[in-house]
């Protein structure tokens, strides 16, 4: 809902002042740990298992401090490129899958789709160890190639985008046929530009789930710079936990950008949720 | 109609369309397909990487169902599962603060006035409070300040675009999980130097000199009151049950286990009061028995139990009402008899993650806060979007109250995405719990937080295990499919219509 429909029920406006101020409880309540996180990453080190939630005096020294202490730029651009990679694969393929299932009819689509569909309730931990040792047999394991190939295939976006594209006028298309295109072409300048607000969704979904990948890279990074951001952190916490002014400087960093992609992004992603949800 | 693609030979066409399958099945197949079929493999062999490793190449031997009857003959994997099926519980509580959220979100009037007024005051509300931050010093006021002048931001910003402020800020938690809000939460449960503990601290001093200054009488009257609410709540659910018996789309299993979870919180409130447990596991078995008697040989005229397709579906209504049950549950198991005398001796803020019996809960605490402003309640904000406005005049018309208004119009007509919030989470919550052990616990403490996920981790990657560990993954993947295929029997008619 990106809009609230106008016919809703509630529309009726029984909001009083109550409900606003319960819904603006609710949400500082939602929101207090990250203004603790705020407030703790200006600390200092004395201070910083104090009660007291404000810092004596604002230390903007912390942040440059965490890059001294850990390669967190080097983390965040680990992160950044992997997820753009397994995006970009990700995206590109499953647009052609979906539409294959959704514009070419061919014999036996629809049960092959479903088959596929079917995958999305797979555990991806029963593949986990097999996936390590294929990684281990192909040598790829400290790689970025090992954490980008495995996650980037898969039948969610393929779902996605199939669900996106069944909307898309039939006329279009089959103008352009008329016209003497090719499948590809069909496929490269109707469709696809036509589905710019269904890739942009895939793409947020696929980027953010890979920029916060954990368990697949803990496994196969070995080297230290190399690390994704979420492996990064731990590795921070677990080696300079003591330091939580410095640590909670390393969280701003990491969710900071988060939050405003967030604030940015959310009609597409809210979109995107409805789409794969509701209709699921 | 001449579609697309229906020139050509049909072998033609099944050429076109698999050019473009292609490249994902194929990456498909190698990193998906081939580890299925390689784990299958493996969860019957003894491959063990300190046995078989590139140094020493002992054969792997097939050892048949071993790895199998292993899991199920260690106490540990037993404790393992039992904690990944704890850790679920926080599941409903999670669906109900999600509709919770959705419906106090939907309230909220629908029209934005003056969009960007409302982001020009939050934002000078905003650097205000950052200025009040800057004078430092301030002391513990100072918080209050911000907080006071962030409240009234997100109050007038609310106001202004019509919730969406607080959408977002809902949202903001689910959004942000990973790691970094994991290593976050793991400060704020930090006993000593945690703010949930400094928070907590004065709350429970004043409770304790509460329960110090109130007669005797409060020691056997809590429990007791506690235990007749939760019989009271367990009898007005079972007499909703018996009214909605016909349209209850789930059919008897589900009234039946539904029954049965009805009682478990009942053994645990007669534990509390002190009896023994297997007087009290002994009540509840003959209740259940009598429940499933009473089903399975009801008189012909109730009906059938499995039945119609609309309505409520009994166990997600049995799911949320026992929300207030677990709650009772969780107080009862926290502080057990112990409770009103630890409160007249003083009482210290848990230990969170340090300690065995606080851990699960600490982690689904954490959970519930990403879990409230989730996809689930996007959807559900759209499924009350979509609820015929129709239905409500007509309620309207006839007198209902909000109440009824609730039960038997939006609580029903958002059963399907009910249905499909409750069995995604009962899947990932079966996979869940990796990330926060991995970081916040490292599964301790004692194996308390360890899910069938971190095991799995532990024995592919720490102890080497391989054989073991695909094992697992096998039982956990039947059980995810079992959950799939009641998905597919029971939640197609309603949720896919």
């Amino acid at each position: 809902m990106t809009e609230p429909a106008r016919n809703s029920p509630y529309q009726a406006p029984r909001s009083g002042p109550g409900l606003s101020l319960l819904l603006a409880v609710l949400s500082l309540l939602m929101i207090a740990p990250f203004v603790w996180m705020l407030l703790t990453s200006f600390k200092s080190l004395a201070e910083s298992g104090d009660p007291e939630w404000l810092p004596g005096a604002v230390r903007w020294s912390n942040y440059p401090e965490v890059f001294k202490v850990i390669p967190f730029l080097r983390f965040a651009a680990n992160s950044l490129v992997v997820a753009g990679w397994v995006t970009i694969l990700q995206v590109f393929t499953s647009a052609l899958a979906a539409f294959s299932f959704s514009r070419l009819e061919w014999p036996g689509r629809d049960r092959v789709f479903f088959l596929y569909l079917g995958t999305m309730m797979l555990p991806g931990l029963v593949t986990l160890i097999p996936t390590f040792q294929l990684m281990v047999r192909l040598d790829l394991v400290d790689t970025y190639a090992g954490l980008v190939l495995p996650a980037a295939f898969g039948a969610f976006g393929t779902f996605l985008l199939r669900q996106f594209m069944m909307g898309i006028p039939r006329a279009l298309d089959e103008a352009a046929e008329i016209d003497g295109a090719s499948k590809w072409q069909i496929f490269w300048d109707v469709i696809l530009p036509l589905s710019r607000p269904g890739l942009v969704t895939l793409a947020i979904f696929t980027y953010m789930g890979n920029f916060q990948s954990f368990f697949w890279p803990l496994v196969m990074m070995k080297s230290v710079d190399k690390f994704p951001l979420p492996v990064g952190l731990m590795f921070f916490d677990t080696e300079h936990g003591q330091a939580t002014h410095l640590l909670m400087a390393a969280v701003t960093m990491s969710v900071v950008p988060l939050i405003i992609i967030f604030v940015l992004l959310q009609k597409q992603l809210i979109r995107g949720i409805q789409l794969g949800g509701v209709k699921g | 109609m001449s579609t697309l693609g229906h020139r050509g030979s049909p072998r033609r066409r099944l050429f076109a369309g698999l050019v473009f399958l292609l490249p994902n099945i194929l990456g498909f197949a190698a990193f998906t397909l081939v580890p299925l079929v390689m784990s299958f493999g493996i969860a019957f062999t003894d491959w063990d990487t300190l046995r078989h490793n590139i140094f020493r190449r002992e054969s792997l031997r097939f050892v048949g169902f071993e790895n199998f009857s292993w899991l199920f003959h260690h106490p540990d994997f037993l404790h393992y599962l039992g904690n990944t099926f704890f850790m679920m519980l926080g599941l409903p509580f999670a669906i109900a603060g999600s509709l919770g959220a959705a419906l106090l979100l939907t309230r909220v009037s629908h029209r934005p006035v003056a969009r960007r007024g409302a982001f020009i005051v939050a934002t000078l509300l905003l650097t205000g409070s950052g200025l009040l931050l800057r004078m430092g010093g301030m002391g513990q006021a100072g918080v209050w300040c911000i907080f006071g002048v962030l409240a009234a931001g997100s109050l007038v910003a609310g106001v202004l675009t019509g919730g969406s402020v607080y959408r977002t800020l809902f949202y903001l938690p689910n959004f942000t999980a990973g790691v970094a809000t994991f290593v976050l939460w793991k400060k704020l449960y930090n006993p000593q130097t945690g703010p949930i503990n400094a928070g907590l601290a004065p709350v429970l001093d004043g409770f304790a000199a509460v329960v110090r200054s109130v007669p005797a009488v409060f020691s056997w009257g809590l429990p007791l009151a506690c235990a007749l609410l939760a019989t009271g709540v367990s009898l007005w659910q079972l007499w909703r049950l018996r009214q909605h018996w016909d349209d209850a789309s789930a059919g008897a299993v589900a009234v039946i286990t539904g029954l049965a979870m009805l009682a478990l919180p009942q053994v645990f409130q007669l534990r509390w009061l002190g009896l023994s447990p297997g007087l009290a596991l002994g009540l509840a078995a003959a209740g259940v028995t009598v429940a499933a008697v009473v089903i399975l040989r009801r008189p012909r005229r109730w009906g059938p139990v499995c039945a119609l397709d609309t309505g409520l579906s009994a166990e997600i209504a049995l799911a949320l009402g026992l929300v207030p049950l677990l709650l009772l549950f969780a107080v009862g198991v926290a502080w057990g008899p112990e409770l009103p005398a630890a409160a007249v001796a003083g009482l210290t803020p848990p230990n969170w993650l340090g300690d065995y019996d606080w851990a699960k809960p600490a982690i689904m605490g954490m959970g519930l806060w990403a879990a409230i402003g989730s996809n689930n309640m996007i959807l559900y904000l759209a499924g009350l979007s979509n609820i015929p406005p129709e239905l409500y005049e007509a309620a309207d018309m006839d007198g209902a109250s909000s109440l009824q208004r609730f039960w038997h119009i939006t609580w029903p007509q958002l059963a399907p995405v009910t249905f499909f919030i409750g069995v995604m989470g009962i899947i990932y919550g079966l996979q869940g719990g990796f990330e926060m052990a991995r970081v916040m616990t490292m599964g301790g403490p004692a194996g308390s937080t360890t899910t069938l996920s971190y095991f799995i981790y532990i024995e592919g990657f720490e102890t080497g295990r391989l054989g073991y560990a695909s094992a697992a993954a096998w039982v956990l993947f039947a059980l995810v499919f079992i959950l799939s295929l009641l998905n597919f029997r029971f939640g197609n008619r309603s949720a896919n219509d």
